[in-house]
């Protein structure tokens, strides 16, 4: 099924969920089937209005947005890291499925890769 | 005039091992300034419950969109930021 990139990372602290998003565009955009999932602190990323101008830095959200148009698969959630981050639907970025098992969503897919 | 005795000062996410070891220093009489991934603690469930005055860094919050639930911690901005640290005896960057 594919390639699952997962962010466990949190969004502008560092680096590496940002450069995992990058990898996975570019296997999308080579026509390969990625996924994103966000686990843990990772999830943050999905979080609406992020107002990133004082910290200097592009918002994550608008990263996000273009997905589809690379042609990403799907974009998924670990149930529990949302709640544990208090985030519901009211709160989140649209077209992100709730997996409410990841260790099984990592067991359908031939390749998984971390970022960071 | 300082009357804070030790300001901590944390960017990691609470599951960071090192958000533990911060939490696990304060005492009465310090202060905990969270910035960068560490404002994710005030979206947490579990929430930062400690009995030292616990400040954020308001641009980390309205980065990640967590305006409203900053309830629990007093917003400071760079300046306020640096006041804080003069108001230190010590100041541990964690």
């Amino acid at each position: 099924m594919g390639t699952l990139m997962v962010i466990d990372q949190p969004p502008y602290g560092i680096w590496a969920g940002r450069e995992a998003l990058d990898m996975a565009f570019s296997l999308a955009a080579f026509d390969q089937p990625v996924s994103i999932l966000f686990t843990g602190a990772g999830v943050n990323w999905l979080r609406t209005y992020q107002d990133t101008r004082e910290i200097n830095q592009k918002s994550v959200e608008k990263n996000l947005s273009a997905a589809p148009i690379f042609g990403v698969e799907a974009m998924y959630a670990c149930a529990r890291a949302c709640t544990q981050y208090g985030l519901g639907p009211e709160n989140m970025v649209d077209g992100v499925v709730l997996a409410e098992n990841s260790s099984d969503l990592i067991r359908q897919h031939s390749h998984t890769a971390f970022a960071g | 005039m300082t009357d804070i005795h030790t300001l901590h000062i944390l960017n990691k996410t609470p599951e960071h091992p090192r958000s533990k070891a911060c939490r696990d220093a304060l005492r009465p009489g310090d202060a905990l300034l969270l910035i960068e991934s560490a404002v994710l603690a005030l979206a947490a469930q579990s929430g930062p419950e400690s009995d030292v005055p616990v400040y954020a860094l308001a641009s980390d919050i309205v980065a990640r969109g967590l305006g409203q639930c900053a309830r629990e911690a007093s917003l400071v901005d760079f300046p306020a930021m640096v006041d804080l640290t003069t108001r230190a005896q010590n100041v541990i960057s964690w």
